[in-house]
């Protein structure tokens, strides 16, 4: 148990939707279709629908594990593994969503420099979006939550755009169905846990919301629409890409958007990159509040402090990481980190606070 | 007649106090000059505007003396109705003055530090002669009070046409007569150490959060200042971000529209000297109101809000987007819009930011060197800004005819702003996505609006979100936000008030409904 957050802090339990959302779209939905698509071709978005559901369970258990605790990760470890050691795995999720910012921001600067500007100076727009991300989180959680709020409605038209791929859909390129066996359907599935990471941050904001237990239900909400979305995007590309030309294509959702065009507008993929600046925002600042705010709980480190100690970090990391070879290994990593932790870890954590719970009422 | 003859009379019984009184004063000066002279009086002997005299009642022989200040003093007041009656009534003791004078406001009082204050508030002093430790304050305030006249920054065509002059009663009394019950308080504070100026604060008893009244009064008591001449220093000293361009209190010049917000709930503030009221807690979407939407069809304000609303984003926008798109995203533009983006810009030897930035800053000099001027000079100033810069840079190839257009534009939709104050920080706000977009794009613009959301985010009205109700999002407070429903569907009160109150009225009468042929 720990301190409760006093009630101006807190958030509504309804946006813990957008905070899920905003947090599970990011960097991964601009090109995870010819990923899925390399062990379950066109059976993928099955995988995607199949592991888009089994998400429910995880985020179930992090609610029991926060109802019972009555906090978030932290306060979770240190109930069942007592303060030293349980602090020491409170720094592996730093470190997870230290990882998880710097492979976004790494990424997208990726997808600007093959897309827009080749000769972009990363380090210099690194800088200026961890400036923008630290004031976000000097404005609090309430502010990080707004971000997210309107990170999901303000580029929502974008998924309009998607329509215009429709013209020229094959829908038969879906046939035949199961054509694949259940191993390429799990492996195509593992395949999808980078694009899906981003669900389990209740874990770490769980004491900001208020009425916490009523959350839940927008929790499996903001899941089941991220999951609908994905699987729409997924069949969408594979009615429009034939399965070879999918298997060349790195950013298939790019690719959709250059066939956009509007009487006034064309090339519209440069509107479309732009405009995800906005849909990343929200994934480097909730990893960056939640890296602080476990630093403030199991080191008392000044928030305010830790926030810009994370942004320094990431941006010391960033010039590191320069060619497409390290960018994917990074990726791959992060996909590895976050399978453990969200598959791996926490089902772990809910046995052990189950067994810990009856060992106390005891 | 009679009455001539009497006014007579009393001028000649005046003259003669007077020459006695002023007989008497000498004398009693040389005694003063050693002994009678208070502390409190010695600055005030050297200004030339405080005035003594002594007098002496006829009837009984008492010498009293009257103390103010001839600018802030009525005289005709002394003249008609304090000095015919001490000096022909029976005047023999301090509290017969409420008896003899036919003035409402007379205090008796025997505190040395009112003195001061209650001078510089158009009091007169009177002393009796052989009594130190009481003395009497009579209301004689000169008022010197524009005249209520036609709301000029706020004007509407329909609807109400007074606005606040510089006198807070005059202020205060519109107010009142727009709200005559007896929950509406004002409350008085004294700010700033050398205006004195007073501060009123007027809220709605059973109605406004108690939390926004205090808060408000906290801030006030708080302000450490000295010299306070309008209400734009209030808002200046007690906004939570005062770092912030955006201005965090509406202020508007209209009464009605002060009435109308203390029934939502609101607080609003007055300052003595100052023709315009203070309103919080204020949210973004309300300084894109103009107040007319109220008197119009809730259609057409709905309409003419949506109008502004894409304005204020086409006036920010439209600028940096032409620099991004023609310095880096040409392939945007599709081909037959192109071409005629190329002929325009063909004989341009600068690149499109500084072209921008040039006409920008031509726009900017013109606004204002037109608001530094007086108005008749201003009008010669727009026809030589506008058509003589504007086509001569044209033709000398330094900016294309597309941007003139664009820039004229943005600036023409700047100005459907109905609040000043917004209008001017949408003025400073297109500098920053012009550098942004230059640098980066589409994508700057991007980033520079993340920076801009993100301040709009942080900032609080009193302590209260400023991006109510966008967020934290509340679907009831839309009825009158980007657009407004008709008044049948406004039974509640706004929801980030917390007012103590929420119903306006009756729901139920007001869904009432006939059933056809009725």
């Amino acid at each position: 148990m720990q301190q409760p957050v006093p009630e101006r802090l807190q958030i509504s339990p309804f946006l813990v939707l957008y905070l899920i959302m905003s947090m599970q779209i990011g960097i991964g939905v601009l090109g995870y279709q010819r990923i899925i698509a390399q062990a379950a071709g066109f059976d993928a978005w099955m995988s995607v629908l199949g592991a888009g559901l089994s998400i429910h369970i995880i985020v179930w258990m992090i609610y029991k594990i926060c109802q019972t605790v009555e906090g978030d990760i932290v306060a979770a470890n240190v109930y069942v593994f007592g303060k030293k050691f349980g602090h020491l795995i409170s720094t592996v999720f730093i470190v997870y969503l230290l990882i998880f910012a710097l492979a976004v921001l790494r990424t997208f600067i990726e997808v600007i420099q093959v897309w827009m500007f080749p000769e972009i100076n990363a380090f210099l727009y690194s800088f200026v979006f961890l400036l923008l991300s630290v004031y976000i989180i000097f404005g609090g959680f309430r502010t990080v939550t707004g971000i997210a709020f309107f990170c999901i409605v303000l580029p929502s038209y974008l998924l309009l755009t998607f329509s215009f791929a429709l013209k020229y859909a094959e829908f038969r390129n879906l046939l035949p169905l199961f054509d694949h066996s259940i191993k390429e359907m799990l492996t195509s599935a593992y395949n999808m846990s980078l694009t899906y990471l981003g669900f389990e941050i209740p874990i770490f904001f769980y004491p900001f919301i208020k009425d916490a237990p009523k959350s839940q239900k927008w929790a499996h909400l903001g899941v089941f629409l991220t999951t609908i979305i994905y699987t729409a995007l997924a069949i969408v590309t594979f009615s429009y890409f034939s399965e070879a030309y999918l298997a060349k294509s790195i950013w298939a959702t790019l690719e959709m958007w250059k066939i956009v065009t509007m009487p006034f507008v064309e090339r519209f993929e440069y509107i479309g990159i732009a405009n995800w600046n906005l849909v990343i925002l929200p994934n480097i600042c909730i990893a960056l509040w939640g890296a602080s705010m476990i630093l403030k709980r199991a080191y008392k480190l000044k928030q305010r402090k830790g926030v810009i100690i994370m942004a320094l970090i990431c941006l010391a990391a960033i010039p590191f990481f320069d060619t497409r070879l390290k960018i994917n290994l990074l990726n791959d990593w992060t996909a590895k980190i976050g399978f453990a932790v969200t598959y791996g870890y926490i089902p772990f954590l809910f046995f052990a606070t189950m067994i810990a719970k009856k060992v106390k009422n005891k | 007649m009679r009455q001539f003859f009497k006014k007579k009379l009393m001028q000649d019984i005046e003259k003669e106090a007077a020459k006695q009184g002023t007989a008497g004063s000498d004398e009693d000066n040389c005694q003063e000059n050693s002994e009678n002279i208070h502390e409190w009086e010695k600055l005030l002997l050297r200004s030339n505007d405080y005035q003594k005299t002594f007098y002496v009642n006829q009837r009984t022989g008492k010498k009293f003396c009257f103390a103010f200040m001839s600018t802030l003093v009525d005289e005709s007041i002394i003249q008609q109705s304090a000095l015919p009656y001490l000096l022909e009534g029976d005047f023999i003791h301090l509290n017969d003055v409420k008896r003899l004078l036919p003035i409402a406001d007379v205090q008796v009082s025997g505190d040395n530090s009112e003195i001061e204050r209650k001078l510089f508030n158009g009091y007169i002093l009177l002393t009796l002669e052989d009594v130190e430790d009481q003395f009497v304050f009579l209301a004689a305030q000169k008022e010197v009070v524009r005249s209520v006249a036609q709301p000029e920054v706020e004007f509407s065509v329909i609807g109400p046409k007074e606005s606040f002059v510089e006198s807070l009663d005059q202020n205060l009394n519109l107010i009142r007569k727009r709200v005559p019950v007896k929950e509406l308080i004002i409350e008085n504070y004294i700010v700033g150490s050398l205006s004195n100026s007073s501060v009123a604060i007027l809220y709605m008893e059973g109605i406004t959060n108690k939390d926004n009244v205090n808060t408000v009064i906290q801030r006030v008591k708080d302000i450490e200042f000295d010299e306070i001449t309008d209400s734009s220093y209030i808002v200046q000293l007690i906004s939570d971000n005062q770092n912030s361009p955006f201005p965090q209190l509406l202020d508007t010049e209209r009464p009605d529209r002060v009435a109308a917000i203390l029934a939502e709930g609101k607080v609003a503030i007055l300052v003595d000297g100052s023709p315009h009221a203070l309103i919080g807690p204020t949210t973004l979407v309300e300084f894109f109101g103009s107040f007319e939407d109220y008197f119009l069809n809730y259609l057409l304000s709905s309409f003419f809000r949506l109008i502004r609303l894409f304005a204020v984003a086409f006036s920010i926008l439209i600028t940096p987007i032409y620099v991004a798109a023609l310095s880096y995203h040409y392939e945007l533009i599709p081909k037959d819009l192109l071409s005629t983006l190329i002929t325009s810009r063909r004989e341009i030897p600068l690149p499109p930011i500084l072209e921008a930035l040039f006409l920008e800053l031509t726009i900017e000099l013109l606004r204002e060197a037109g608001a530094r001027l007086p108005t008749k000079v201003g009008q010669t100033i727009g026809i030589v800004g506008g058509i003589v810069i504007g086509t001569a840079s044209v033709e000398a190839g330094l900016t294309s005819n597309v941007l003139l257009i664009i820039v004229a534009l943005a600036a023409l939709a700047s100005f459907t702003t109905p609040v000043y104050r917004m209008g001017n920080t949408i003025r400073l706000l297109r500098f920053p996505f012009l550098f942004f977009a230059e640098l980066w794009g589409l994508l700057g613009i991007v980033v520079s609006f993340s920076f801009l959301l993100t301040h709009l985010l942080r900032l609080t009205s009193l302590g209260r979100p400023f991006l109510e109700p966008l967020y934290p999002p509340r679907v009831t407070d839309f009825k009158d936000a980007i657009i407004r429903l008709p008044f049948t569907r406004q039974y509640n009160r706004p929801q980030y008030l917390r007012t103590e109150n929420p119903k306006r009225f009756s729901k139920k009468k007001a869904k009432e409904k006939k059933d056809i042929d009725e």
